[in-house]
């Protein structure tokens, strides 16, 4: 044999030459070498690979990449500060294994003892069925779940369900709305956002704020029931950027029950419910009207005798028999002199303005239920004098509030919203109407509540600001002038810098039958919006000032002066 | 030679296999501990997302007005009492007059101001 020999000797010496067989075992063994080196080589990368990265279908046993989070499956919705509105809780749900009971009559006395709300009988009459599973009671809170397990009784067990849970119950329902045991969203905006609130683990922020929400509540909760009224809807909207800090519409209901829901009270009359709004649209078509840059605000119309279209008159409910300055129009609330001022603009330019506003088209607000407005079929005459006053055209409470910011805030139209969004996010709005106009209609707004049908509005420190509403019934054909439908109030405050618009209604409310007044908007509606403003005004930072200072006086006030009764002076601008 | 390195690698055989033995050991300790401090800390979670519907839940705004009402001697504020700083009239020059002035030296400026107005 060979003996031990260098395989690759350095040098090569003159040898005797290599026999052929050991030269191809020597290229076997090489071959050989070579499949093992790549074979280990193999192994040493699957080896790195294994330790230093993780794959994805390889079995963990413990989380240790990731970061412990709860899954919820539904995510929660906040308030504008966080404060919690809805979330989803586990629950433990009590059931039974009839066969595994031993001593069902002693099994039942436990369980009625620590579940109150259960009823001894049935229990036993469960525990002793031929079956395999039976519920005992659903969502257990966790102390009850301690206490049946301290019981100790062999054949029951819980099993965990998930629940939506509304810690603040009626206050915001019909914003939130509701959803079924199957956790989907069925109203509100559990339903608008059913598919972000699956996808995204981060709480939902709305634009809500809870206090001014159980402000505005419970100011049209008692004004309702002092009312008699069969319903009630109101609005804060903050005018710069359309964020609505309150929605509430009456009678609401109690999210934590789907099951009790009565299907009128889940009617949202804040965004669902379409009106005619009455007087409050004399704000749109003033503003309109001053905007066209036709119309002077020295301008006076003939308030004379009540206009007569067809078969129907239109006819003033404050009355003044005399010319009347624009100003004095909307004071006085003024039809006639409302439908003069259309009849000057134009039916384009009403209509044309009215859709710029966004009254023609459903509110563009984050919720299911939204209104449609219901629209004239055809827009002649007669409907722009009509609508001139806020009739034959009805919108939802939320378009008008959206509508009256744009009047107020400086010209500017911002859709509404119910979320809240970073400020860079937040909808620069469109330009409507001029900075001009909207400083008239400013003033305007004051003088309702200075002077004019909203003086029940006022909150002393808080320069309110805004129009009146009333709407009567429609019996048959006819108005009724007996029954009121809607009394509304929209104000803005504080008038100098208007910063919020606060919208109330009350449906079909009624007063005392002997005195001989009417339950208008000025006496019902204007009231709680004035009560509100004095609740609110403090925690949105608004301080109060002195209304009767000079500078602040000059800057809201208006020329109500009409030259020589029946004397027309054409305006010149 | 042969034998010396023989023995070299069979001691770095052994003292591998049984640093890989307590390390796995350890690692295995160590899973196990990771495993219940995870399982704390979501029940912790449970726990806190609990607790924060209940605070939710107690800190209802018509619960809180009816507690007020029925515990604090507080009302809300009024218009009225509230004033900007502007509108604060400075003191009377009849009374900083008692007051014996401090040395010159001592006179803050804003009161030197006041007392320039003298």
């Amino acid at each position: 044999m060979i003996g031990r020999q260098p395989l690759f000797p350095r040098k090569r010496r003159r040898e005797p030459p290599v026999p052929p067989n050991v030269e191809t075992g020597r290229s076997r063994l090489l071959i050989t070498a070579a499949i093992f080196s790549v074979a280990f080589i193999a192994v040493t990368g699957r080896l790195i690979g294994m330790t230093m990265f993780v794959e994805k279908n390889q079995p963990q046993y413990s989380r240790s990449f990731k970061q412990v989070v709860l899954e919820t499956s539904r995510a929660d919705i906040v308030d504008r500060y966080g404060n919690l509105l809805a979330t989803n809780l586990r629950t433990a749900s009590l059931y039974a294994d009839p066969r595994l009971i031993v001593d069902a009559r002693d099994a039942a006395n436990k369980l009625a003892r620590v579940l109150p709300n259960l009823d001894q009988r049935s229990v036993y009459q469960k525990l002793t069925q031929k079956r395999s599973f039976t519920w005992i009671q659903r969502h257990l809170t966790p102390r009850q779940k301690f206490e049946v397990n301290k019981l100790g009784i062999p054949g029951l067990d819980f099993r965990e369900e998930k629940r939506r849970v509304y810690p603040d119950a009626t206050l915001a329902s019909h914003i939130l709305g509701h959803t079924n045991t199957d956790n989907k969203g069925l109203a509100g905006i559990e339903r608008y956002m059913e598919a972000s609130l699956h996808k995204h683990k981060k709480p939902l922020q709305l634009s809500i704020d809870i206090r001014l929400q159980h402000i505005l509540r419970s100011e049209l909760f008692s004004a309702m029931r002092k009312f008699r009224g069969i319903g009630a809807a109101g609005i804060i909207m903050n005018i710069r950027n359309g964020e609505v800090l309150g929605s509430v519409s009456l009678p609401d209901f109690d999210p934590n029950l789907p099951n009790n829901i009565e299907a009128a009270s889940l009617f949202n009359r804040a965004t669902l419910g379409v009106y005619e709004m009455g007087s409050t649209f004399k704000i749109f078509t003033t503003a309109m009207a001053l905007d066209t840059g036709k119309i002077s605000i020295k301008k006076q119309y003939d308030a004379t005798n009540p206009i007569r279209i067809s078969r129907f008159t239109i006819r003033d409910y404050h009355a003044q028999r005399r010319w009347l300055s624009i100003p004095e129009i909307f004071m006085y609330s003024s039809n006639i002199g409302s439908v003069k001022m259309v009849m000057d603009v134009g039916i384009a330019t009403q209509r044309s303005f009215l859709k710029k506003i966004g009254i023609l088209h459903p509110s563009p607000v984050e919720i299911s239920e939204i209104g449609k407005p219901l629209l004239p079929a055809r827009w002649k005459e007669i409907n722009a004098m009509t609508i001139s006053f806020g009739h034959g055209l009805s919108i939802s409470p939320m378009q008008l509030v959206s509508g009256v910011a744009a009047m107020v805030n400086g010209g500017i139209y911002h859709p509404p919203t119910f979320l809240k969004k970073e400020p860079k996010k937040i909808n620069k709005g469109r330009r409507v109407i001029s900075e001009k106009t909207s400083k008239l209609i400013q003033r305007l707004l004051r003088l309702v509540v200075t002077d004019g049908t909203g003086q029940r509005a006022a909150a002393e420190g808080y320069v309110v600001g805004g129009k009146t509403g009333t709407t009567e019934k429609i019996i048959g054909q006819k108005y009724n002038n007996k029954k009121i439908h809607i009394s509304s109030f929209i104000g803005a405050f504080p008038m100098n810098e208007p910063q919020y618009v606060v919208f109330g209604m009350i449906e079909e409310p009624n007063v005392a039958k002997k005195k001989n007044v009417r339950a208008t908007g000025g006496r019902v509606a204007a009231p709680v919006v004035g009560k509100v403003i004095k609740r609110i005004a403090p925690l949105l930072g608004i301080i109060a000032v002195d209304e009767h200072e000079t500078t602040l006086e000059r800057q809201l006030t208006i020329d109500l002066t009409v030259q020589k009764k029946g004397k027309r002076h054409l305006a010149s601008f | 030679m042969i034998q010396r390195s023989t023995t070299f690698w069979m001691l770095l055989a052994i003292s591998a296999g049984i640093g890989l033995f307590l390390l796995k050991y350890e690692v295995k300790s160590m899973e196990g501990k990771l495993v219940t401090v995870h399982s704390k800390t979501l029940s912790n979670l449970e726990e806190t997302h609990v607790l924060k519907a209940e605070w939710s839940y107690l800190n209802q705004p018509s619960r809180l007005e009816n507690l007020g009402r029925r515990l604090l001697d507080l009302h809300p504020a009024r218009a009225v009492q509230s004033t900007s700083i502007e509108n604060i009239p400075l003191r009377p020059v009849s009374q900083t007059k008692v007051i014996d002035p401090p040395a010159a030296d001592q006179v803050p400026p804003h009161f030197a101001k006041i007392r320039r107005k003298q």
